[in-house]
């Protein structure tokens, strides 16, 4: 199986500080797979490293054998690759609808010109954003609060609107920077069920970064676990849950 | 009433510029740019026109134009102020918030001090006796007017087109709007080009509307008061730089009977619209506004970098 993101010996220093240190793994098509790790381990880090928003200080990411290395974020999310942050970070004076709107831009055409004078095939294009912006907030459930500002929505409604924006990008790689975060036990389960099902519907390959480890165990099909900026483990979450030093990272040596 | 309609005339049109002057400094504020670079390409615009106009050297093409070398010279300032406008804006706009902001007054200075001292911008005392478009300074109504609509319904339209909302999401954050596929650099710059080529037509009009094209046209002043215009009025749609340019620059006028304590209320309504209008004037009319139209830009939302 060829992978569709696989991180080559990826290392990243703040200073002196190693957050990250020859991390590799890859990602098949389709997997859902998770990144654990204490605070501090470089989880968010690396999501920022793969979607060009930090350069990386040695290694490269590629996306189907392609270097997504040295490019710019907006190609990187151009050519498919698509995240959610961990401290929300929507476009809170647009309307939900707008933020999902806006998500589009790589996949639409109309210029400065064609906007303002409103040619047919730019109209043409304005409804086709907006029609599949109320689908996806219909996916989503946010259908009905689709012409509210962002920042007025509810916390959990604000997590779904940032993954309705990724989606709206059509990734193929999704990446959910801790989409559990404040939500409760009601609400953790629903996430598990609605992440499989965006990935089952839009043949996504999903990167997930989670403290909470029954969902990350309960979803993933593979979790890679990070400690100091180091990959101690990576396998089924049956067989890292085993590992003896995972064990060691999360609840201390005897 | 000629000399009355004159008179007022001129107060008009010189509203009218003003707004567009704002609005010049609106676009890059919609993509979250704090440029102050307007009066530079004003001042630009203006001399392009005065040069055209008065040198011995462009007779012939006068000559041969006619009246049609007015629009010639609006079209020469919106390709100089374009270029000019893409070769400073790629590395300034590099520059976020108070840095770009006091990068774009740099600038201005120093096409101010460029033309006190070059032989072709006539030095300190400018270039004087720039044809008239029109006998009566009423008659620039018929110029700036359709200006002022057409640029109401582009940036109107805007808004509503992918392009503006791709300005709006790096307004609202720009590492996210970079992370969801839009070029930030390129809207940027394409943001700081439309405010520039707006002023720098605008300049081109006002030259022969002043009749004369001088350094202090495009100071640091200026640059001030058309910020003033974007904030008092609203920088969230293009109804704030409309409002807010009119306005405030009719206050001094309205005022005048107060003499020297007119500059007192106007610092006042400054600083109470400040306070109490953080939205601007359009921001605040449309919190109130209650019918809220399709696709409508959300108003009213406290905006946390200004």
């Amino acid at each position: 199986m060829n992978p569709v993101i696989e991180v080559k010996g990826v290392s990243r220093s703040f200073g002196g500080l190693m957050a990250l240190s020859e991390v590799s793994f890859a990602v098949g098509e389709g997997e859902i797979f998770g990144l654990i790790g204490p605070n501090g381990a470089g989880k968010t880090t690396l999501f920022n490293l793969v979607t060009g928003l930090m350069p990386v200080s040695a290694g490269s990411v590629e996306l189907r054998g392609k270097k997504l290395t040295g490019l710019s974020p907006h190609r990187i999310a151009e050519r498919g690759v698509a995240r959610t942050f961990q401290n929300i970070r929507l476009f809170k004076g647009l309307s939900a609808l707008e933020n999902v709107m806006v998500a589009q831009h790589a996949r639409t055409r109309a210029g400065l010109f064609s906007g303002v004078l409103r040619t047919r095939a730019c109209a043409a294009e304005e409804r086709r954003v907006e029609r599949k912006g109320w689908e996806i907030l219909e996916l989503v459930g946010l259908a009905g609060r689709g012409l509210e500002l962002a920042s007025h929505l509810a916390y959990g409604d604000q997590r779904r609107l940032e993954i309705a924006r990724a989606l709206a990008l059509e990734p193929s790689v999704l990446l959910l920077d801790e989409p559990a975060a404040g939500m409760n036990a009601a609400e953790k389960h629903g996430l598990t069920s609605f992440i499989r099902e965006m990935a089952a519907r839009f043949r996504l390959t999903v990167l997930l970064i989670e403290h909470h480890v029954p969902l990350v165990m309960d979803l993933c099909d593979r979790i890679a676990v990070l400690n100091f900026g180091e990959l101690i483990a990576i396998g089924p979450p049956a067989e890292v849950r085993a590992n003896p030093a995972v064990i060691e990272a999360y609840l201390g040596a005897e | 009433m000629g000399h009355f309609l004159d008179n007022n005339g001129f107060l008009l049109v010189t509203l009218v510029q003003q707004a567009l002057l704002a609005m010049s400094l609106y676009f890059p504020l919609a993509a979250g740019q704090l440029s102050l670079a307007s009066p530079g390409f004003y001042a630009l615009g203006g001399y392009i026109a005065a040069i055209v106009g008065t040198l011995d050297y462009f007779a012939p093409w006068r000559a041969s134009l006619g009246w049609l070398v007015f629009p010639l010279e609006w079209l020469l300032a919106a390709a100089a102020s374009a270029l000019l406008a893409l070769l400073v804006g790629i590395p300034a706009l590099r520059l976020r918030g108070i840095y770009l902001a006091l990068a774009t007054i740099a600038f201005v200075e120093i096409l101010r001090v460029l033309s006190l001292n070059l032989e072709i911008t006539g030095g300190a005392i400018g270039i004087f006796g720039v044809p008239q478009l029109f006998e009566s300074r009423w008659g620039y109504i018929a110029v700036f007017g359709p200006l002022l609509v057409c640029t109401l319904v582009f940036g109107h339209r805007l808004e509503r087109s992918r392009v503006g909302r791709a300005f709006r999401a790096i307004r609202e954050d720009e590492l996210a709007a970079d992370a969801m596929g839009i070029n930030t650099t390129r809207y940027k710059v394409l943001a700081f080009v439309i405010g520039a080529v707006l002023a720098g037509v605008v300049g081109a009009m006002s030259a022969p509307f002043l009749n004369t094209w001088n350094a202090r046209q495009g100071t640091f002043d200026a640059s001030i008061a058309y910020l003033a215009y974007v904030l008092i009025g609203g920088s969230r749609s293009i109804w704030g730089p409309l409002f807010g340019g009119m306005l405030l620059a009719a206050l001094p006028e309205v005022l005048r009977p107060l003499k020297d304590s007119r500059l007192i209320i106007n610092g006042l309504v400054l600083v109470f619209a400040s306070i109490y209008l953080p939205q601007g004037i359009s921001g605040t009319l449309a919190r109130f506004s209650p019918g809220k139209r399709k696709g409508a830009l959300p108003a009213g939302e406290p905006q946390e970098d200004a």
